[in-house]
């Protein structure tokens, strides 16, 4: 069977800037040497169809890197993303337009996602439905509660009918009730033998839907196997960093982020760079035969 | 000319997205003005007033521009002026205002301008067709040059297209461009025939005002109203102007294909 989702050693990293000027300096690639921090590091790994992963680890371990590269919202640094099929991103702060009210929004999501007007009004009753705002439904969305606007966000992703959806901390905000009520979406989803990815710290929610966990652990996988084994592990070591005293907690902590900014110099920095920028040869052909046929006829105009 | 038909193509296969959109966002922009649409044709004639007032009457004291009533003369190269000045400063900021809203889905960001574009040239077409029925009014017709409109609005369209997908891409990297474009678009008004008739300068400096390639659209719009000349008569211009504006598109495809991927780290 083909996997849905297929990572082949795949890294991000983000380059460190001070001021905004070196940040043009790197576009046009002036200087070389440059801070750069690894949140994600030579990620492996394969989801397949109708399997629900989840994904847990410490702040900063870089879920919400790895759940914008599953979603294609940021392109990896070095490494290979295969992906078949539609994904669709749920976070807490999806792309909602402040000054739009619910339903334009509503609209507005559907219109991009390129449904026609037939489609939309179909599924405008069961997003409104779902989201169970009440009349707030024709008020800005910058008067929604946080609660509101996850509901609202998730309402919208869940019925643009993705074949991956990704959930990043979504549920966190809403109530039991609302909770229940994805849950039993997120199940229908499965049965229909959809892909799911679930960001989450609640290790309970985690347990009660996933097959497979992964842990990440400051951007390498850590572990990823089955639920209950995982979450174990990942509760004893959550337990054992707890007992730590403050001061070895700083200190452990900054051996990983250490870690991740040291890779640099063993040359993958180096490769994040070569990838980019070779000119091709023909383009730039073309653009000096346009420009000698722009100065040749302006001239004769004078 | 691999990144500009990659560009065309998601035009293109997008095309039905870039006209509801644009109608929808044009919909939404005046929902909370009590005249509402009504504001996308009054808004315009505000603007011609003042300049006819200020140029036509004080400055010119109403006297007509080689045989044309310097009214007439006015709107044929101020109601283009209008929209090309509107659509620039907006599309270039698109992509940048967008992009946070789009980044977490799959969409094609190359149609944020042509979406601008599209959005208001629906007060636009019907901006033209009235500048014709009062061209029309004033007893004028320009016969068989009325034909060259058409081939001077595919010229404007491609310009903007390839002015807007460059430039959008660039103010979302550099963001004080947008601030330069603002700046320079309110002054070129004034480097084009639309408030002075500039064939009374001398040759050296109209050649050169020449070079600004929205001077070929502008004028183009007056030979096509007014009469008077084709668009072939002048061809090295005629060069110039689409060569200038493939230039325009092929560096801004390439741009734009490769920042693209990064607009989100940039913001």
């Amino acid at each position: 069977m083909n996997p849905k989702i297929r990572f082949m050693n795949v890294s991000k990293s983000f380059s460190l800037y001070s001021k905004q000027s070196e940040k043009l300096f790197d576009i046009i690639s002036l200087k070389k040497d440059r801070d750069h921090f690894f949140a994600l590091r030579n990620i492996s790994f394969e989801v397949n169809e109708g399997e629900a992963i989840g994904l847990i680890g410490l702040n900063g371990s870089g879920k919400s890197t790895l759940s914008n590269l599953l979603a294609q919202v940021i392109p990896p640094s070095l490494g290979k993303v295969e992906i078949n099929g539609e994904t669709s991103l749920i976070a807490i702060s999806v792309g909602l337009n402040n000054s739009l009210t619910g339903l334009e929004n509503i609209k507005l999501k559907c219109l991009m996602h390129g449904l026609s007007s037939a489609e939309i009004n179909k599924i405008k009753s069961a997003i409104i439905d779902f989201a169970d705002i009440g009349k707030f439904i024709n008020q800005p969305v910058k008067n929604y509660s946080s609660g509101m606007k996850s509901r609202l966000g998730f309402a919208i992703s869940i019925h643009t009918n993705p074949d991956i959806l990704i959930i990043d901390e979504a549920l966190s905000v809403g109530d039991q009730t609302f909770y229940k009520k994805c849950l039993d979406k997120i199940n229908e989803f499965k049965s229909q033998g959809k892909t799911i990815i679930f960001v989450s710290h609640s290790l309970s929610q985690i347990e009660a839907f996933c097959e497979r966990v992964m842990w990440i652990h400051f951007g390498q996988i850590k572990m990823f196997d089955e639920a209950k084994k995982v979450i174990s592990e990942y509760k004893k070591f959550i337990n054992w960093f707890n007992s730590l005293s403050e001061s070895q907690k700083k200190k452990s902590r900054n051996e990983m982020l250490e870690d991740q900014y040291k890779e640099v110099s063993n040359g993958q920095a180096q490769l994040v760079k070569s990838k980019r920028g070779n000119s091709n040869l023909g383009f730039v052909l073309q653009i000096l035969i346009l420009i000698l046929i722009v100065i040749s006829s302006a001239t004769y105009m004078f | 000319m691999n990144f500009v038909r990659q560009i065309l193509k998601e035009q293109i296969s997008h095309l039905n997205l870039i006209f509801r959109l644009s109608l929808y966002e044009e919909k939404g922009k005046y929902a909370m003005h009590y005249l509402g649409a009504l504001w996308q044709i009054l808004n315009p004639f505000i603007q011609i007033g003042v300049y006819w007032l200020i140029f036509g009457l004080g400055i010119r004291k109403g006297s007509p521009v080689e045989g044309t009533p310097f009214f007439l003369w006015l709107i044929i190269g101020l109601v283009p002026w209008l929209y090309i000045s509107r659509t620039i400063t907006q599309a270039s900021n698109s992509v940048y205002a967008k992009v946070n809203l789009v980044s977490k889905m799959n969409f094609p960001v190359s149609v944020l301008p042509t979406i601008i574009i599209v959005g208001n040239s629906i007060s636009f077409i019907p901006m033209i067709i009235l500048t014709l029925g009062i061209v029309l009014g004033y007893g004028i017709f320009s016969g068989i040059y009325l034909l060259q409109l058409l081939y001077y609005l595919v010229s404007l369209y491609v310009f903007l297209f390839a002015m807007t997908l460059l430039l959008s891409t660039i103010t979302t990297i550099i963001r004080d461009i947008q601030i330069i474009i603002q700046s320079i678009v309110r002054l070129m008004m004034y480097f084009l025939p639309i408030v002075w008739n500039v064939h009374n300068f001398p040759e050296l400096l109209v050649s050169m005002l020449k070079l600004n390639p929205l001077f070929y659209i502008i004028e183009g719009f007056r030979h096509s109203l007014l009469g008077g000349e084709w668009f072939f008569e002048d061809i090295p211009y005629t060069i110039y102007f689409w060569s200038i504006t493939i230039l325009i598109l092929t560096i801004g495809s390439y741009i734009h294909l490769k920042f693209r991927d990064r607009f989100v780290d940039y913001l």
